[in-house]
């Protein structure tokens, strides 16, 4: 048959085992093992298991160039090369089964913690391992054959399809979240959710398959037409836009109600990376300064709300007076943190500011660090405890919302913050600073040269960055009540900087959907937090190679992103005289 | 600057407030306060009473194992700096490569110690073990640099600085999934345990290794820098990399090669920390990477020579800073603060003296 290339799908097929092997190894199938997506024989396990020779399959067929034209994969060929690849991500699976069992997996397991004899049994699904193997390699047929017809599908068939797979996938992965809901505005969700597996049930799943596929196959008919309307709408009178936002902050008013204490709890934490998320994107997604310890800013503001409202020492002996405390009320000393943070972000900023952006980077991680090793230092311990922390902070009561017990009353008190946090953002951004901001990221000395006072917009921004993460900070301290040194390490320098990266640097909605889905999911599946770093490092490695812009891209930077990529290619050069009507009537 | 005077005659008039250079008045405090607080901490440690105070025989010491970490120290900066030197681009995850070589030598030297193979003979034990060690940081330097590197090499500095950030983060965290969180312990030749006479002096044998090794590694590097025809492209890419390609240079093979050279040393940096400190965990990378990066850029970063100078004299710094300087101050326990120190002496050298101890000044802006 023409049209097959074997040694491409061999070599996709070997990568799709590594893939797979990875995921087995790393703990991933096992522990997601028992996570019901639909009944019980869907379990995200199984995903896990099918997933990479599928994807290996979509990956090699996809349209390549010959001889300069773009050429699209017949079906036939399609079938049988994700067939093809699908066989060798299965046997590489099968043969590492085998091997395991021939050297004895508890041999295995010494070296590698997760290759125990539950993940035999689950891969086997509970019978002998040579039947187990062939099981293997038959999803690896199976789910490879899928992919390469998925490729060669009509997109017009495949979207509708994509979008039912995906919205199944998500709604079981919410099976904590939107069952909860659905008893709170008095809806029977056992039809939707099995109370037994937690998953969804397979009518329920039957029911969402078939409305995404519709809703997805009207956004392909209407859809553009509808959004390309509102746009214009809102184009001309902005109260449409302003209104969009009002619902949106009616849907996030009403969250706490519908979804209980559990979930609350986790939008808090939400709320608090969203404020991080805000701080660090005017600093790092506004004026281009890449700042790696942004930790000491949420530190600082911990701290200093817990001294300021008259918290405790811990000690071994109980509980002892620090050697600097005050009695403010919350709402007076989460000002004057905000105030000392921004002043401490000019004098972190004012010696650092000359270098150039990677060092700039390794300065604020290393100052990052000695925050935190401050934080543990016994040094230090007669005012902030050392490594036993701090206990007793205000719990900034006002009548009967108590937002240190109560995760619904917090939720507000965070939302009331971010949402301050965002306009003030969201005024900087439009306004002379924050075009002084921009100009700078681009290029530091030709904003330099058009008069731009760049050391004084630099300091504003570290002050500013500091003061809406110091309030992160002291935002945490109130919902704990607590302190200790382990909150204050360089993993929340790299939270917040996944949490604005995955969004889209300089992109406000895109800080919100960062916190949700890199704080959110995590928090809401008990299984993922473990991989919670993992999946902040893999994110971070794959936004930055495939969608540097994020997911919710700011619309200018994504302009000068696309332009980058058009003056690097020449081809595309030669082609731009076509199109430089269009960009000279691009705001600059 | 906007400091300076300005030709059309309708000047905002700045106040004389303004005018001010804040910068360089801020830098001079700093570095009048700093200058004051070592004399001062350097002068009441060394006057306090007798009982008190450190022995000669514990300053001794305390040099011995500053050199023989820094040595450790250097290896690994030079991970860094050959890096730097190639791409311009701070390889963040260099310590993970480090971690990995330590990881992956621990199951040899481990099971070698159960089975007696490496008491038994413990030259061809030890070398099986390097090897390992280099291995594994190679392979894994090398797919670094293919998968999350490559792709953006022609991108805004940044990036490329992020995706090591992230790398960094998800090796740490892949090997503790594969391998569990614990530290575990990885044993010494009996060999390396005592000490050995050496001008009057009783030194710790593995101290002894650590600096031997290292200098010849570090020669062996320079050599190879100087001497071979791989060598002489590096230098030809880091110099220009565009042009370096005209010449008919494969960049993108002495790129690898570069990663693989820098991968080699910080296997057997890892190997030589592991049998000093006796056990492997995780995070082992973290805080040792950024110590070898302080180091390279103290020294210079770029230059092979700097990395080496820079390792010693942090490892000097962080053995005898914190005793000489902060326990005249009573600050309880004083090496805690060790790496607080590291970062200190990091923040301050961009500060100062961006360019390094060796360097051109090259890295003050753009």
């Amino acid at each position: 048959m023409e049209g097959l290339r074997v040694r491409s799908y061999i070599r996709a097929g070997l990568v799709g085992g590594i893939v797979a092997i990875y995921l087995m190894l790393e703990g991933l199938v096992e522990r997601f093992g028992e996570l019901n997506l639909i009944g019980d024989q869907v379990t995200l396990g199984r995903v896990l298991l099918a997933l990479p020779p599928a994807v290996a399959a979509f990956v090699v067929m996809r349209p390549r160039t010959e001889a300069g034209r773009l050429v699209q994969p017949e079906r036939r060929a399609g079938t049988v090369g994700g067939a093809l690849t699908g066989l060798v991500t299965g046997g590489v699976m099968a043969v590492a089964l085998l091997w395991a069992d021939w050297f004895g997996i508890d041999r295995v397991r010494a070296v590698f913690v997760a290759a125990s004899p539950a993940l035999v049994e689950f891969l086997t699904f509970g019978r002998t391992i040579v039947t187990g193997a062939l099981i293997l390699l038959s999803v690896g047929v199976i789910s490879g054959a899928l992919g390469g017809v998925a490729r060669t599908t009509d997109p017009g068939l495949r979207r509708p399809l994509t979008a039912g797979l995906s919205a199944l996938i998500v709604f079981g992965l919410l099976q904590r979240v939107i069952p909860i809901a659905m008893v709170e505005i008095g809806l029977t969700p056992d039809w939707l959710y099995s109370p037994i597996t937690k998953g969804l049930t397979w009518e329920g799943a039957a029911v969402v398959f078939v409305v995404a596929v519709a809703a997805s196959i009207f956004w392909e008919r209407r859809g553009r037409a509808l959004r390309a309307e509102l746009r214009a709408a809102s184009d001309e009178r902005p109260s449409v836009k302003f209104s969009v936002f009002l619902v949106l902050l009616a849907i996030a008013a009403v969250l706490p109600l519908l979804l209980g204490a559990v979930v609350s709890e986790v939008l808090g934490q939400v709320m608090i990376f969203m404020l991080l998320g805000l701080g660090l994107n005017i600093v790092v997604g506004f004026a281009g300064l890449l700042d790696l310890g942004y930790v000491a800013f949420f530190a600082f503001g911990a701290y200093t709300c817990a001294l300021l409202t008259g918290a405790t020492l811990n000690t071994t002996t109980g509980a002892a007076a620090p050697a600097l405390s005050f009695h403010l009320s919350f709402y007076i000393a989460v000002w004057i943190v905000a105030l000392l943070a921004a002043g401490l972000g000019v004098l972190i900023g004012a010696p650092v500011l000359r270098l150039r952006g990677d060092y700039l980077a390794i300065v604020t991680l290393g100052l990052g660090e000695i925050v935190s090793i401050l934080t543990t230092s016994n040094w230090l311990q007669p005012i902030i405890g050392g490594a036993q922390g701090m206990r007793g902070v205000t719990k900034a009561q006002i009548g009967i919302l108590n937002f240190q017990d109560n995760p619904q009353h917090f939720y507000y008190l965070g939302l009331a913050f971010v949402l301050l946090a965002l306009f003030v953002s969201w005024r900087l951004s439009a306004s002379r600073i924050g075009r002084a901001w921009n100009a700078m990221r681009e290029d530091e000395q030709v904003a330099d040269a058009m008069g731009i006072n760049t050391t004084r917009f630099k300091l504003l921004a570290f002050a500013m960055g500091g003061a809406i993460g110091s309030v992160g900070g002291a935002l945490f301290a109130v919902n704990l009540g607590s302190l200790t040194p382990a909150s204050f390490v360089i993993f929340v320098s790299i939270t917040a900087l996944a949490v604005v990266i995955l969004g889209g640097l300089g992109s406000l909605p895109g800080v919100i959907v960062g916190a949700l889905v890199l704080i959110g999911l995590p928090g809401l599946l008990r299984e993922f937090e473990e991989y919670r770093l993992l999946i902040y490092g893999g994110t971070l490695v794959a936004i930055m190679v495939l969608r540097p812009q994020g997911l919710v891209p700011n619309v200018r930077r994504m302009r000068e992103l696309k332009e980058d990529e058009r003056s690097q290619d020449a081809w595309a050069q030669a082609q731009a005289g076509a199109d430089d009507g269009v960009a000279a009537e691009e705001p600059a | 600057m906007a400091t300076e005077p300005s030709a059309p005659a309708k000047t905002v008039q700045m106040s004389r407030f303004e005018r001010l250079p804040w910068r360089k008045v801020i830098l001079t405090a700093l570095s009048v306060a700093i200058v004051a607080f070592v004399v001062v901490g350097a002068w009441k440690t060394l006057t306090l009473p007798a009982g008190e105070r450190f022995s000669a025989a514990s300053w001794r010491d305390f040099v011995i194992l500053g050199l023989a970490q820094g040595a450790i120290i250097a290896l690994i900066a030079l991970g860094y700096t050959l890096v730097y030197g190639i791409l311009r681009m701070i390889n963040f995850a260099h310590g993970e490569i480090f971690m990995v070589g330590a990881f992956a030598s621990f199951f040899f030297v481990d099971a070698y110690a159960r089975s007696g193979f490496l008491d038994r003979h413990h030259i061809p034990a030890t070398i099986i073990v390097l090897f390992v060690a280099m291995s594994a940081s190679v392979i894994v330097a090398v797919l670094l640099e293919r998968i999350a590197y490559r792709p953006l090499r022609e991108a805004p500095r940044l990036v490329p600085l992020i995706t090591a950030i992230g790398a960094s983060l998800f090796l740490q965290n892949t090997f503790r999934g594969f391998f569990g969180s614990a530290s575990r312990g990885y044993p010494r030749p009996q060999v390396l345990t005592g000490t050995w006479p050496i001008f009057g002096l009783k030194i710790d044998r593995m101290e002894v290794v650590v600096f031997v090794s290292s200098a010849v590694a570090m020669i062996g590097l320079s050599l190879f820098v100087s001497r071979t025809l791989t060598g002489k492209s590096m230098r030809a890419v880091s110099e220009d990399r565009d042009i370096a390609s005209l010449m008919g240079i494969d960049v993108d093979r002495v790129v690898v090669t570069t990663f693989a050279i820098g991968g080699m040393l910080a296997g057997i940096a890892a190997v030589l920390f592991s049998f000093t400190f006796e056990q492997v965990n995780f995070l082992m990378g973290a805080r040792p990477g950024i110590a070898a990066f302080t180091a390279a850029v103290l020294g210079g970063i770029g230059s092979i020579g700097g990395a080496a100078l820079g390792g010693f004299t942090l490892g000097l710094l962080q053995s005898l800073g914190p005793a000489l300087l902060l326990t005249g101050y009573g600050v309880p326990s004083p090496f805690q603060l060790k790496d607080a120190f590291t970062f200190l002496v990091l923040v301050l050298v961009l500060v100062f003296r961006p360019g390094g101890l060796l360097g051109t000044g090259e890295a003050e802006k753009v």
